[in-house]
């Protein structure tokens, strides 16, 4: 019985001194790990005060952003009240153009008739065709007047293009958002950190959510693309199967 | 008597656009920058037809078009929806909510013209 516990005695030393020898093996690896440890704190506060850092100046991304929007709308209205008062100016400039045809045709008519008053009168005659010759009233009204349908169509296209600028509102819009929703992850991620708190937080977001989606009653498209050649409209009309307007019917409305 | 058009669009750059476009055919344009603006001013104006955007903000345009058609006074007004989202899904859910024509941004302004004259003239 005795010899019995003096064994299990000698086992029990042989565990300690075991466990004492992977101590003195433990030791030097748990030492490493906290200055490990001690390095990387400074690094991680180093990355912590970066994070928001730069979560700081996101909002002010966010205002020039909404910045560049608030100018390119301003300058597109402006652009179209110029296009709509040109437009004016050579709608009324066309008018004034037919009354000077009217006076044109109505002068015709008049030296016809002084032709024949003064027929025989060579000098009078003389003097007819030479102010016919120097009148080029007729002539250039003529030219305006084609000139007319170049200039509408020119302001026609410039109006169609400015359609841009609601486009890239809207992408810009979509880029905002984005900027919102990584400011958001990016303070929670601080906040994981440490306690730091970024005064423009208000994150509720779904932090297992991996994408960022656009919010609910979004008023932008974050898809909408300025693309004056692609064709959906043509898949809108195939999808509602509305009648599909012919190009002839169009310009039937516009001859 | 000029034909008056309801557009109602958050962005002053397309109310601006379709104004100018429908104007020079002899068409009177009335502006709303959202849904709801639109229900209020439809009251005030003898509205023949109605073009609508989809991402609006306080009230959108599908809400819009359900307020219009559920509406005894203004039901029969045609609409038009005027969108960047040219999704099947919005298009048919435009459509189910009882728009009359979708159209899609950006848009030809003579495509515009010719849809509003088909309700119109």
């Amino acid at each position: 019985m005795k010899n019995l516990n003096m064994s299990q005695l000698f086992d029990k030393l042989n565990d300690v001194k075991l466990l004492f020898q992977y101590g003195q093996k433990v030791v030097p690896v748990l030492q490493s790990l906290v200055d490990f440890m001690q390095e990387t704190v400074p690094l991680l506060e180093n990355i912590n005060h970066s994070i928001a850092d730069s979560t700081a100046k996101i909002p002010k991304a966010s205002d020039q952003i909404n910045n560049v929007t608030n100018a390119t709308e301003l300058a597109t209205t402006e652009i179209l009240d110029l296009v709509d008062a040109i437009s004016n100016n050579v709608s009324s400039i066309e008018n004034r153009l037919q009354e000077i045809n009217c006076a044109e045709a109505r002068k015709a008519e008049i030296m016809g008739k002084l032709k024949s008053f003064v027929s025989g009168n060579q000098e009078a005659e003389k003097l007819l065709e030479e102010y016919a010759s120097v009148d080029i009233t007729a002539k250039y009204a003529e030219e305006i007047s084609q000139m007319f349908p170049r200039i509408k169509d020119d302001s026609y296209n410039i109006t169609l293009s400015l359609q841009v600028q609601d486009i890239t509102s809207q992408q810009l819009a979509a880029v905002d958002h984005l900027i919102d929703s990584v400011q958001e992850r990016l303070a929670s991620l601080i906040q994981d950190i440490d306690e730091t708190q970024i005064d423009e937080f208000h994150s509720e977001a779904d932090k297992n959510e991996s994408g960022i989606q656009a919010p609910e009653g979004a008023t932008f498209d974050p898809n909408a693309s300025y693309n004056k050649t692609d064709n959906r409209q043509d898949m809108v009309d195939a999808v509602i199967n509305m009648e599909k307007a012919s190009q002839a019917e169009i310009d039937k409305l516009f001859s | 008597m000029k034909k008056v058009i309801l557009i109602a669009d958050d962005s002053p750059t397309i109310r601006k656009f379709v104004s100018f476009s429908l104007t020079m055919h002899g068409f009177e344009v009335v502006s709303a920058c959202d849904g709801m603006e639109a229900m209020e001013k439809l009251p005030a104006h003898k509205v023949d037809l109605v073009i609508t955007d989809l991402n609006m903000p306080n009230m959108d345009g599908f809400e819009l078009i359900k307020a219009i058609r559920g509406n005894e006074d203004y039901k029969d007004i045609p609409i038009i929806i005027l969108s960047s989202l040219s999704g099947s899904e919005d298009v048919e859910r435009g459509m189910s909510y009882g728009a009359s024509s979708y159209l899609v941004k950006p848009f030809d302004p003579k495509r515009i013209h010719y849809e509003v004259s088909k309700y119109l003239n």
